[in-house]
């Protein structure tokens, strides 16, 4: 195809992605380098029948003007990312010069809202990642081996928590876990607590975001997974059988060998996916035990008042970071193959 | 109608060189074969000639018109695919006569052209089916009808049998060399098997490595192979190639003694000959002496192989000739069906 | 898989039809249950005593003298206006599905049909986009959309909807267009057309299964997303799924919150539909990136 056709065909798409993609992330590594415009004060001395008193009042139309003349704000430089809400430099080495016991130190660090956030949303990608991957591989095993006719049916059902839209999904089980929904009625009336709430707990609600996830894409690597043992090669299979290998050894050195592209495929996907989760925290109101990179950004956006720009774009601009971090052996990977493949 | 001509067609694809300095002139009503193994950049001349690959060097010429820069539909050319290519989504009318609805050709002509394209192909039971309903040779005869339908300047056909069985390849065969004949439209026909191309062919043109390697009609290419890639490619089985050194006139080898040489030529070099040309001796003294190594019946004759200058030599021996494997074989190869190669270059030796 | 490969001892058999069974009610229940519950009153889809009130109604009958109750729905979509929500959902998805399918073929296919080497960066650099988080793109536009009053409008939430999708778009499109020999389009560019007529006559005809998979799984992230439409639209303009979450807000406080269930539920039925109809689109499409990309 001719470079002048091939530019014609991919324009739209090319454009699209370019101003609404690639744009922003220079715009928020331009606003996370400022932050919000301090309100104009004023004082006026307020005179009532008891004497005058004086007072300091926001002057509203000041702050406006400052604010259409600067709507970025005042220039910070990188003072963003260095403060409490971010990497928090300073309270770290606070924290560090205090606690003598690591132990104590890190529980200390938790206290911070980004590493808070960093630190499920990295703990729900390391769980949610494999645990799908491997759940996904037993349905699709056993989904495998059921009479055809029951398979559509199966699969339908397979396939809803999957498509169920993320916050909706989340809700559904949150009024379940509900203390007085049927899941959370029942486990405090086996546990006989009737203190004992999912919600409550830091532990008990990083566990139902899990669980969460994992019900959410376990479809997802089923149905992969699944078409891959369509394929499976039939005389591969056959004289592994003739050879003596048993069932086990079979889907070991047989079908792991032929889905471990897909798996590659599903673990890409996931992670990607999973490190931008933010949607279930929003559902299951999980903010005060769990919080992610992706919810302090939406946080500092919705923040009553003003939106917190800058700081949600330092928070966004250590996430594309982190993004990068978990591409690279991706990429270098493609990277490898696109060589050697000319 | 018209002849086309390549002036220094190169391709390349980084440093990759597909094809290399292809220079030719086509003459009108000319059906010209491009020949050779896989890879050897036929293919990718042809779909320069019908625009579908940009050309990285060179010029060619449909008729007076310089067509590099022209899309492929404005160059006046019809083409078959290997695949056949046919739009899956339409009937077999439907397919014969998209090009003339795409060409703006007026509509009151169209049913009537397209019976005539199919009626050429034996088509015309079908014109309601779908291509997947159809046999491979069905599918192939619509992607021939939809390349006459128009009446092209040229045509274009690479691989068409390809995908053919056995049978139907030579009917089917039969059936273009009369179409041919009938509409006499210059014609470019991509093959790697040389049996299509010295029955189809009025020209040849032999490739190897993105390179020409001959030019020539089925015959001259056929007794007077240009080097040993032409020697070893046409011809089934293709021509014996023995290296050996000559001397006075006296080709030696191993297992091979061949006189009456020309005495010009001396040194290392490689002696073609082939298998139909040369004659069992039964009593012995031939000019190449060596046990059997197979015995195969082809039907109307049988096919001796035995190891001579450092390679399986194979002779033509009456279908009668009975002999064990193993046991001593004598073949007379006299020096007038002898061709000689440059050892090094591969380059005929004019003799 | 024949026969002889497939027979399994009886107690594997056993064992992994007690999986699927538990799975199956594990992905199946939660929705069962809240569609059962979404006819009840708050008493007894949120029932203090025993769940067992939840499947009889006590309370639903005492309240409303039946056993089923459209109450929740009635609040939902009369009193609470779902229905503007519903409205916005459908023209936001309609609109992304059309725009994203015409810049996804245009440039999925060129994308296929390039042997240059750009086209492979194009691929890539699409990859590491659909990697991209949606809320540190919403951070990066909010403030640029108010400065240029574009703010709030569904047109623009449509927009960027349509660009988040392109990366996925094009990755999928560009795996069916593939499949599809380029022997046709170049028949087709022989026979007269220009390269767009192909696409357009020859290759889109043959296309449709492949538009049709891609355009669900559009409709799916339009449908589905939050980050973008809960933060880019006025109340006004909310959808179906920002305006569930703004309910959770106030209707738990009213104790309404059967309204958020019936909503929840009425949002829930087209992608119910969209499963029942096209599953073997859904399950192909999430195939076709894998096994070719």
């Amino acid at each position: 195809m001719p470079h002048r056709t091939f530019i014609w065909f991919i324009l739209p798409s090319a454009l699209a992605m370019l101003i609404f993609i690639a744009l922003p992330i220079v715009s928020i590594l331009v606003q996370s380098l400022f932050v919000e415009n301090e309100r104009v004060l004023v004082t006026v001395e307020n005179c009532g029948p008891f004497g005058c008193q004086k007072e300091v009042r926001v002057d509203a139309q000041a702050t406006a003007a400052l604010q259409r003349e600067h709507p970025l704000g005042r220039f910070n430089g990188l003072g963003t990312y260095g403060n409490r809400s971010h990497l928090a430099f300073s309270e770290i080495a606070a924290i560090w010069n205090a606690r003598p016991t690591l132990a104590g130190f890190l529980s200390e660090v938790m206290t911070l809202p980004f590493y808070r956030a960093l630190a499920f949303t990295l703990a729900y990608t390391a769980v949610v990642t494999p645990l799908v991957i491997a759940l996904g591989f037993f349905i699709a095993l056993a989904v495998d081996a059921l009479p055809r006719m029951v398979k559509g049916p199966v699969i339908f059902m397979s396939l809803l928590p999957m498509m169920i839209t993320p916050l909706i999904g989340s809700l559904v089980l949150f009024w379940m876990i509900d203390s007085n929904g049927i899941i959370g009625a029942s486990i405090q009336a086996l546990a006989n607590d009737p203190s004992l709430s999912l919600k409550a707990s830091a532990t008990l609600a990083w566990i139902t975001l899990f669980v969460y996830g994992i019900w959410h894409s376990a479809p997802f690597a089923f149905v992969v997974f699944y078409a891959g043992l369509q394929t499976v090669p039939q005389d591969t299979m056959e004289s592994a059988m003739i050879d003596g290998a048993s069932r086990w050894e079979r889907v070991r050195y047989v079908v792991l060998p032929h889905l471990s592209p897909l798996v590659v495929f599903v673990a890409l996907i996931q992670l990607m996916d999973n490190f931008r989760v933010f949607e279930p925290i929003v559902g299951f109101s999980a903010q005060a035990n769990a919080t992610s990179l992706s919810f302090n950004i939406y946080n500092d956006l919705r923040s009553t008042g003003t939106p917190l720009f800058g700081s949600a774009a330092a928070t966004s601009v250590l996430t594309l970071a982190g993004v990068a971090l978990l591409l690279t052996p991706v990429l270098v990977r493609t990277w490898r193959d696109f060589k050697r493949s000319r | 109608m018209a002849e086309i001509q390549l002036k220094n067609v190169s391709k390349r694809w980084g440093n990759f060189v597909a094809v290399d300095a292809f220079d030719l002139a086509i003459a009108d009503e000319e059906f010209l074969v491009l020949l050779g193994p896989s890879g050897c950049g036929k293919t990718t001349t042809m779909r320069m000639i019908a625009g579908l690959e940009e050309i990285t060097d060179g010029e060619i010429f449909i008729g007076e018109r310089l067509v590099n820069r022209l899309e492929p539909k404005d160059r006046d050319i019809a083409m078959v695919f290997q695949s056949y290519g046919l739009y899956p989504t339409m009937s077999v009318y439907e397919n014969i006569r998209f090009p003339l609805k795409v060409r703006r050709v007026a509509k009151d002509e169209h049913h009537e052209r397209v019976m005539r394209a199919a009626k050429m192909v034996e088509l015309t039971d079908f014109l309601e089916r779908r291509p997947a309903e159809l046999s491979g040779g069905q599918r192939q005869r619509v992607a021939l009808a939809r390349a006459i339908v128009r009446q092209p300047t040229v045509f274009l056909m690479d691989e068409p049998l390809s995908n053919l069985d056995a049978k139907l390849r030579v009917s089917t065969r039969s059936q273009i060399k009369n179409l041919h004949h009938e509409l006499r439209t210059t014609t470019i026909y991509v093959t790697h098997d040389q049996i299509e191309a010295m029955t189809l062919a009025d020209r040849v043109v032999v490739m190897n490595k993105g390179v020409v390697q001959q030019v020539g009609t089925p015959l001259e290419i056929y007794d007077r192979p240009a080097n040993t890639f032409v020697a070893g490619f046409i011809g089934s089985p293709a021509m014996n190639l023995i290296d050996g050194t000559i001397g006075d006139g006296v080709f030696t080898g191993q297992n091979v003694t061949i006189k009456g040489l020309p005495a010009t030529v001396s040194g290392p070099v490689t002696l073609g000959f082939r298998a139909e040309d040369a004659a069992a001796r039964p009593d012995g003294g031939g000019e190449i002496a060596a046990p059997i190594f197979s015995l195969e019946l082809l039907g109307e004759a049988s096919m001796v192989t035995v190891q001579a200058g450092g390679a399986l030599v194979a002779v033509k021996v009456p279908k009668d000739f009975a002999a064990e494997i193993g046991s001593a074989f004598s073949a007379a190869v006299p020096a007038g069906i002898c061709h000689l190669f440059d050892a090094e270059s591969g380059k005929r030796i004019a003799v | 898989m024949t026969a002889k490969t497939r027979r399994r001892p009886p107690v594997l058999a056993v064992l992994s039809t007690a999986f699927i069974v538990l799975w199956l009610v594990l992905a199946a229940f939660p929705f069962l249950w809240t569609l059962w519950g979404s006819f009840k009153v708050q008493g007894d889809f949120f029932s203090r005593q025993d769940w067992v009130n939840a499947l009889t109604g006590v309370h639903t009958i005492a309240e409303t003298g039946g056993p089923f109750t459209g109450r929740g729905y009635y609040g939902a979509w009369v009193t609470k206006e779902f229905w503007r929500a519903a409205i916005n959902t459908g023209i936001v998805t309609v609109s992304v599905v059309l725009i994203s399918l015409t810049f996804g073929t245009l440039g999925g296919y060129a994308l296929s049909r390039s042997p240059h080497r750009y086209a492979f960066w194009i691929l890539i650099a699409a990859l590491i986009f659909r990697a991209m988080p949606h809320i540190t793109l919403v951070s990066g536009y909010l403030l640029p959309f108010f400065q240029l009053n574009v703010w709030g409008y569904l047109t623009t939430a449509i927009v960027v909807l349509v660009a988040i999708n392109q990366p996925f778009t094009l990755w999928m499109l560009h795996s069916f267009f593939k499949s599809i020999p380029k022997d046709l389009d170049e028949s087709a560019m022989v026979d007269g057309c220009s390269r767009f007529q192909a696409f357009r006559m020859v290759i889109i005809p043959v296309m449709w299964p492949g538009v049709v998979t891609t355009g669900l799984f559009s409709f799916l992230l339009a449908y589905n997303d939050f980050a973008v439409t809960a933060t880019l639209l006025t109340q006004d303009n909310q959808t179906m799924v920002p305006k569930i979450a703004s309910f959770l807000g106030t209707t738990q406080v009213q104790g309404n919150v059967m309204y958020a269930v019936s909503a929840v539920v009425s949002a829930t039925v087209p992608l119910f539909l969209l499963v029942l109809f096209f599953q073997r689109q859904i399950v192909s499409g999430l195939t076709a990136g894998a096994v070719k990309g």
